[in-house]
């Protein structure tokens, strides 16, 4: 738990640096990538249902702390967002990068939808573009399968040292 | 942690951001402690690749040739010259605005002090448009004006410690009270995608593309005078008003540096029909 829980701090603040200096470089690269929405989908495959919805919660709040209008709409969105792929997640086995591509990409559309739903309830609507969209959900879920095996190739080569540890004691 | 509880704890979490919502559409968002404590924790990171970019910009600033130099300094002297030309030019004319004034007894508006502050991150993506700027020792106070050398640029909306959120004008719920310069008109400027909206010139209202848009100074939040942008369209299929955009002044896609304006607060009690619009 505490494991999991520092992993999600740590993919946040990476995501969060990853923004940062991706805006800084590419303007317009926050409405094509939403890194927030990626570390909380990748944490809520996790399965546990309490830690993808708050890690949802925790990515969407940080994510409205640099954007403007309403505080809350993104933590809301990824809230549902996060228990959503956690529920899939304890049905489905998205255990290969495909799986995570096409679970990403699913969850960029539905935190779009919820956004449009709550601006029409707050605000003004101003309804995404929905080629931006489409390419955000795509953007997203390379992205997301991306780190997935990057994640997988990290875990098989600190088993293998871990292993490779174990041997030389045993010797 | 049992699926049950787990229902029961996202119900708990949904409410509280509804709520959170909700307090913010009824006009206290200046007051929500939770978007203040996330932009302290989070902005630190943006500081730090903005003073890294600037870093990287001065090394490559360093590496300049004489010749170069000397090119610089002097189209710099040049420059300062139109400057203080300009300058001479400007302070005639307040001595004869003063003049003027004090013969009708009438008080024209003190303009405010100008202060430099850094952005340290810009949104600019599609429906969220919002820049954060550090302040460093002086704080700022939510509404107050942010402008640059081209034209206006917002709003503070919060602020925390060394750190200020800015609504940019052409956030879709961001409003101005505005003055047609060539007919002094007055109408209300409201964001949009890339242009602004100049709302409620009627039919028989003449606006022409070109016309330059300046702050009313009416709204109690922004001063009057503050060049908005320029007409670029003007429509009339409206029944009572015409249809007419405006490109902004500002470029907001380049804002690296932009200046607080400060001045007196009017009281609340004496603004009238508040027109800054919704966050």
């Amino acid at each position: 738990m505490a494991v999991a829980a520092a992993r999600l701090v740590l993919g946040l603040a990476l995501a969060l640096a990853a923004h940062v200096v991706g805006s800084w470089l590419v303007p317009e690269l926050p409405r094509f990538l939403d890194l927030f929405l990626v570390v909380a989908v990748l944490n809520a495959l996790g399965g546990s249902s309490a830690s993808g919805l708050l890690g949802g919660a925790a990515a969407g709040l940080i994510h409205d702390a640099l954007s403007g209008r309403l505080y809350g709409l993104h933590g809301f969105a990824d809230t549902i967002v996060g228990y959503a792929v956690a529920r899939a997640a304890q049905r489905l086995d998205l255990g290969g990068p495909g799986a995570v591509l096409v679970a990403v990409a699913l969850a960029t559309l539905l935190e779009e939808s919820i956004l449009v739903l709550l601006a029409l309830l707050f605000t003004a609507p101003e309804p995404p573009d929905p080629v931006w969209v489409v390419v955000e959900a795509l953007a997203n879920g390379a992205v997301g399968a991306l780190l997935y095996l990057a994640g997988s190739r990290f875990g098989m080569l600190r088993e293998r040292a871990r292993r490779r540890r174990l041997t030389k004691i045993r010797l | 942690m049992k699926e049950s509880h787990a229902v029961w704890l996202l119900a708990l979490v949904l409410v509280a951001q509804l709520l959170l919502l909700a307090v913010q559409v009824r006009g206290e968002g200046g007051k929500n402690l939770l978007e203040r404590g996330m932009l302290r924790v989070v902005a630190p990171m943006p500081r730090l690749v903005s003073w890294f970019s600037g870093s990287v910009e001065e090394l490559g600033e360093g590496f300049r040739s004489r010749d170069q130099l000397e090119l610089e300094s002097r189209t710099l002297r040049g420059r300062l010259e139109e400057l203080e030309l300009e300058l001479f030019r400007l302070r005639n004319v307040e001595e004869e605005r003063d003049r003027l004034a004090a013969a009708l007894d009438y008080t024209p508006q003190v303009p405010g002090r100008l202060r430099p502050v850094e952005v340290i991150y810009l949104d600019h993506s599609s429906w969220l448009r919002t820049l954060i700027l550090h302040l460093g020792e002086q704080p700022a106070r939510v509404d107050q004006p942010v402008v640059t050398p081209e034209g206006l640029v917002g709003r503070v909306v919060e602020v925390s410690g060394p750190y200020a959120k800015v609504q940019l004008l052409t956030d879709r719920a961001a409003a101005a009270s505005a003055v047609i310069a060539r007919t002094r008109r007055q109408a209300l400027v409201r964001g949009g995608s890339d242009l602004l909206e100049l709302d409620f010139v009627p039919l028989q209202a003449s606006v022409l593309p070109g016309d330059r848009v300046l702050t009313a100074g009416t709204d109690g939040i922004y001063p009057r005078g503050i060049l908005i942008g320029t007409v670029v369209e003007v429509g009339d299929s409206g029944e009572l008003f015409r249809e007419v955009a405006v490109a902004p002044a500002v470029d907001f896609a380049f804002l690296d540096r932009v200046y607080l304006l400060e001045r007196g607060r009017i009281p609340d009690g004496l603004i009238e029909g508040d027109g800054r619009g919704g966050r």
